[in-house]
């Protein structure tokens, strides 16, 4: 592998989209390959089946070739609303899992970047921050202030775009008066019921490095329903 | 085995070569039955043996280890390897897990 390309592969990575690197086993080259990219001419022949494995985001040697495959799939975009001590660990637990966070919150003591290194924050009010960040049923959102002016317009946002995972902190009680709230925002059953709340799988711990684990656990788990 | 705080394996890869090591990486192409880490896994490997990730879990880094300080050593460039557990040598290195991998060995040059 020339380090041209090792040196590409680094640099597409950091841009969160979807890539492939493509391998001719039998001679060793390799090369990038996007969707809409023109490929060279080791690799021009096996074009539709190399677009086939990338659009199933597949990795492995083409069917009855010696071209191998490898998908660099885009990351899950995770979107957590409040900067609080418990967000400070999660960051720490999916640093080697295939997210992207965007952290939104409105209180500005909350949301210096000394306490979130290397995350996107947005210091804004869940309505006005997502004006300006793409969401899709590919997106997920962890609401932490359990403060219902705060979390209740990003969970309305959630579940109107069928965010695929929906988590929402705080106790049976709270989360009680928070499906009555959507109910009377006009959300259905369903909906409401596709909330995680208390958000996180029982693991039986009250710290927030605990309940930390508990949210990514359920997070990673629900991703691979996708 | 040493991982570093933040760096990915390329990452790591990279600043061995900008330190004038020579690099082998080693990634899983195909897999069969149980083998423990998916196709697209990979190891680097330096010329004294150090390594970083995986492509086993354990069962196949000795043996991949080596083959990749012998490329730096011959000409070649790169290497197919394929364990297979109906292969005798395969028991020797020991896929206790009852899959089947073929690792490709490749050196990284300018």
């Amino acid at each position: 592998m020339k380090i041209e390309i090792l040196k590409e592969i680094i640099k597409k990575k950091s841009s969160k989209e979807q890539f492939a690197v493509l391998t001719n086993l039998t001679n060793g080259n390799s090369e990038i390959f996007e969707l809409g990219n023109t490929l060279s001419k080791e690799f021009e022949s096996y074009k539709k089946e190399i677009e086939n494995y990338y659009n199933l985001k597949k990795s492995g040697i083409i069917e009855e070739t010696q071209v191998f495959i490898h998908n660099y799939i885009k990351p899950v975009e995770v979107i957590i609303v409040g900067a609080v001590h418990i967000t400070q660990y999660l960051i720490d637990f999916v640093e080697n899992l295939n997210f992207v966070i965007t952290i939104i919150d409105p209180r500005k003591y909350f949301t210096s970047q000394k306490r979130f290194k290397n995350v996107k924050i947005m210091n804004d009010w869940p309505k006005e921050a997502f004006k300006k960040i793409k969401t899709n049923s590919n997106t997920a959102l962890i609401a932490l202030t359990h403060d219902p002016k705060i979390d209740d317009p990003a969970l309305q946002h959630a579940l109107k775009n069928n965010f695929f995972y929906i988590g929402a902190l705080g106790s049976k009680k709270s989360h009680v008066n928070r499906c009555l709230r959507l109910k009377e925002a006009g959300f259905g059953k369903e909906e409401i019921d596709s909330i995680h709340g208390p958000i996180g799988i029982k693991l039986g711990g009250k710290s927030a490095p605990e309940i930390a684990l508990s949210i990514v656990a359920q997070l990673v788990s629900e991703s691979h329903k996708l | 085995m040493q991982k570093s705080s933040k760096k990915t394996i390329l990452e790591e890869a990279n600043s061995w070569i900008e330190s004038n090591q020579k690099v082998v990486i080693a990634r899983v192409i195909q897999t069969w039955g149980s083998s423990p880490c998916p196709i697209g896994s990979k190891m680097i490997v330096n010329e004294k043996g150090d390594f970083l990730g995986s492509v086993s879990g354990g069962c196949v880094e000795a043996n991949v280890i080596n083959e990749c300080i012998e490329l730096i050593k011959n000409k070649n460039l790169f290497k197919k390897i394929e364990f297979k557990v109906s292969d005798e040598s395969a028991w020797n290195v020991g896929l206790a897990c009852g899959g089947e991998l073929i690792v490709f060995i490749e050196k990284i040059n300018s």
